[in-house]
């Protein structure tokens, strides 16, 4: 295309440097920003004083700081769970339904020792330990399966973590509502409130969770730069084909990285059913909580899977969501400001992909002259 | 027995028209796992196009014209722009699911207009469904535009060196498959479940791309595949019809996607992938770049 003397040239990128990298990934929050203002300008309000708000609700607010920092473990965690997979080339949308067998099993943990009817006896650092463990276990196994099927057959991993996120929501339904074991003696619909020694400790006003955020991403960033697996993982990731002649076992990989972006996202699950202050139970609407993990997806592609990006983001994203939820309920805006917010930020994501891939070249072009030779 | 037939036949419907507008965006070799957003869009927003006006008419329109949109937009994406598809589809779907979470929700609740009538008990949208069965079949398989299509979705610097615009086709291919998603949605908000609420689809989106996995990229074939699932789908409903008391209704709520995943296992076995194989179209996937 030329424009005015000067040529258009569209080149695929061989490589894109780490520092153009994160500027695309800020451009494309700020534009998916600018673009979700249309919401509050639609609800008759300056986007820019109700950011001041969000930004002010979020971060400065010493409650909503609370609520954000409990939002960032687990987006952060969600994101974990996304990346592991995104780094062997696979697609892990079952976050939601492996956080809930996550939250199950660490609540079964406590059931079995007698928790629901007040009879439990062990001490708080041996339950807290076996809850951890069986929420990792249980969701571990459960991403797992996705995994099974996409090294063994070839199974498409997409469609196979969505219904298992759905099989996953009617299980804990089955547990803790009509009479299921998990469900409150005063029969509403939910589940039993974890008893004093079953709730995760705080440290520094904060749930231990932050700190296995922490652990997490220096074991991801060891993993992915430093180790021969994590080499293997991405090598997979980037071709298949090519990793299969080195030797690389896709059933192996397939396997590995599902097993462990599942417990991750047991973790989350843990998280947010037994360390927020003020839940310690399995929500009546659980399912929407859940569901807020599919924001994992968008922190990952963000921070191109690094573990160690993924943090700001997932800080980021988190104020950002809980800041939307204050804004909501001030502007009486409707349900699911955050959901929204999601699916703007999502697009312009996609939108800015092409950046990504492409450059633009622009070259002044030449006069081409008609000079007859003659001598 | 009879009206479990019916309800059966009328979630098949929804199958076949989603997973007909996908069938056709593959073989023009575009994937989009991004139905379930699309067809949320079109039952959200054709839902509250119809409830505000009062017209039917005016919610179908609307859920076709909204997936025309999406579609265009993917293709926009993953055809002008080369992002790859899987990630367009994936941002349609999260674009979708997080909108119309925040756009439906004031309309929770019943549609409240008459239901639409029907023929010989059965929605006219099936018979509508079975006529698009036979169409997309004809086009695809006995005229000139069918074969564009699929030969741009096997080979397409082929087709581009026989004349054939790429990316016109694929275009062309995408807003239609948008639209059927978009319509799909409509058909389920406004006739099969017009009640808005949360996340009402239920993952349909997602089990009709299954279904075209299933399907071979045979119209007839994802038409009988939309029939099991529309069967299942009602027992999984009312499973005191045929198993009265054998467990908890949430275990049966469970049924449809296990079998889901075990359609998906079973069509990624050799027997049926050395088939597979050989009916898939070969660019599927793969952006195009011009020569």
């Amino acid at each position: 295309m030329t424009l005015g003397g000067y040529e258009f040239r569209l080149q695929r990128r061989a490589t894109l440097p780490g520092w153009k990298a994160a500027l695309f990934s800020i451009l494309a929050v700020l534009f998916g920003l600018a673009l979700f203002s249309i919401i509050f300008l639609q609800a008759g309000q300056n986007p820019v004083e109700i950011y001041k708000q969000i930004f002010s609700y979020a971060f400065l607010n010493s409650y909503g700081v609370r609520l954000t920092i409990s939002r960032f473990i687990f987006l952060a965690l969600a994101s974990y769970a996304f990346i592991i997979p995104a780094q062997a080339g696979l697609w892990n949308i079952g976050m939601p339904g492996q956080l809930y067998l996550g939250a199950l099993a660490s609540f079964g943990v406590v059931y079995l020792m007698g928790g629901k009817t007040g009879e439990m006896t062990a001490s708080q650092p041996v339950i807290i330990l076996l809850m951890l463990t069986a929420a990792m276990l249980a969701a571990g196994l459960f991403g797992a399966i996705a995994g099974f099927l996409k090294g063994k057959w070839g199974v498409n991993e997409i469609v196979v973590t969505m219904m298992l996120n759905f099989i996953a929501f009617y299980f804990v339904a089955f547990m803790i509502k009509d009479g299921g074991p998990f469900m409150n003696l005063g029969g509403r619909g939910e589940s039993f409130e974890l008893p004093e020694a079953a709730r995760a400790p705080m440290t520094g006003g904060f749930p231990i969770t932050l700190w296995i955020v922490f652990i997490l991403m220096v074991m991801l960033q060891v993993l992915f730069s430093r180790m021969g697996l994590g080499y293997q993982i991405r090598a997979f990731g980037k071709s298949p084909a090519a990793a299969r002649y080195a030797g690389i076992k896709p059933f192996m990989i397939a396997v590995l990285v599902f097993s462990l972006g599942g417990a991750i996202a047991g973790l989350s699950g843990y998280h947010y059913f037994a360390a927020v202050p003020g839940v310690y139970k399995i929500a009546r609407t659980y399912g929407y909580f859940g569901d807020l993990a599919f924001y994992g997806v968008i922190c990952g592609l963000i921070s191109l899977g690094n573990p160690v990006a993924t943090l700001p983001v997932a800080l980021l994203f988190g104020g950002l969501s809980i800041g939307g939820r204050y804004a909501q309920g001030k502007l009486h805006l409707g349900f699911g400001v955050d959901y929204a917010l999601m699916g703007v930020l999502m697009i312009s994501l996609v939108a800015f992909q092409f950046f990504y891939n492409y450059q633009i070249l622009i070259t002044k072009k030449e006069k081409k002259l008609d000079v007859a030779i003659s001598d | 027995m009879l009206p479990f037939l019916i309800r059966s036949l009328e979630a098949a419907m929804i199958f076949t028209f989603a997973g007909l507008g996908e069938l056709v965006d593959q073989r023009s070799g575009i994937l989009n796992v991004g139905l379930e957003g699309i067809m949320l869009f079109g039952a959200t927003l054709g839902f509250i196009a119809a409830k505000t006006t009062g017209n039917y008419f005016i919610g179908f329109m609307v859920g076709l014209g909204i997936g025309a949109a999406l579609g265009l937009l993917h293709g926009f994406f993953s055809i002008s722009l080369g992002v790859d598809q899987v990630v367009s589809g994936m941002g349609i779907w999260i674009f979708g699911f997080g909108m119309t979470t925040y756009i439906g929700n004031p309309y929770t609740g019943p549609l409240g207009l008459d239901k639409l009538p029907t023929i010989l008990g059965v929605s006219p949208f099936f018979y509508l469904a079975v006529i698009m069965v036979v169409l997309v079949w004809f086009v695809l398989s006995k005229t000139g535009l069918g074969l564009q299509i699929r030969s741009v979705g096997e080979r397409p610097s082929v087709a581009q060196v026989s004349g054939i615009s790429v990316t016109r086709i694929r275009y062309m291919s995408v807003i239609f498959g948008g639209m059927m998603s978009g319509f799909a949605g409509a058909v389920y908000a406004l006739y099969y479940n017009p009640v808005w609420n949360y996340n009402f689809l239920m993952g349909w989106g997602f089990i009709s791309l299954a279904l075209v996995f299933f399907s071979m990229w045979n119209p007839y074939i994802l038409f009988g595949g939309a029939v099991l699932f529309g069967l299942l789908w009602q027992l999984a409903l009312n499973p005191q019809m045929f198993f009265p008391g054998l467990a908890s209704r949430y275990i049966w709520r469970m049924v449809p996607f296990i079998m889901t995943i075990l359609v998906l296992v079973l069509i990624s076995s050799k027997w049926f992938r050395s088939r597979w194989g050989a009916t898939k179209p070969e660019a599927l996937g793969q952006p195009y770049h011009k020569e």
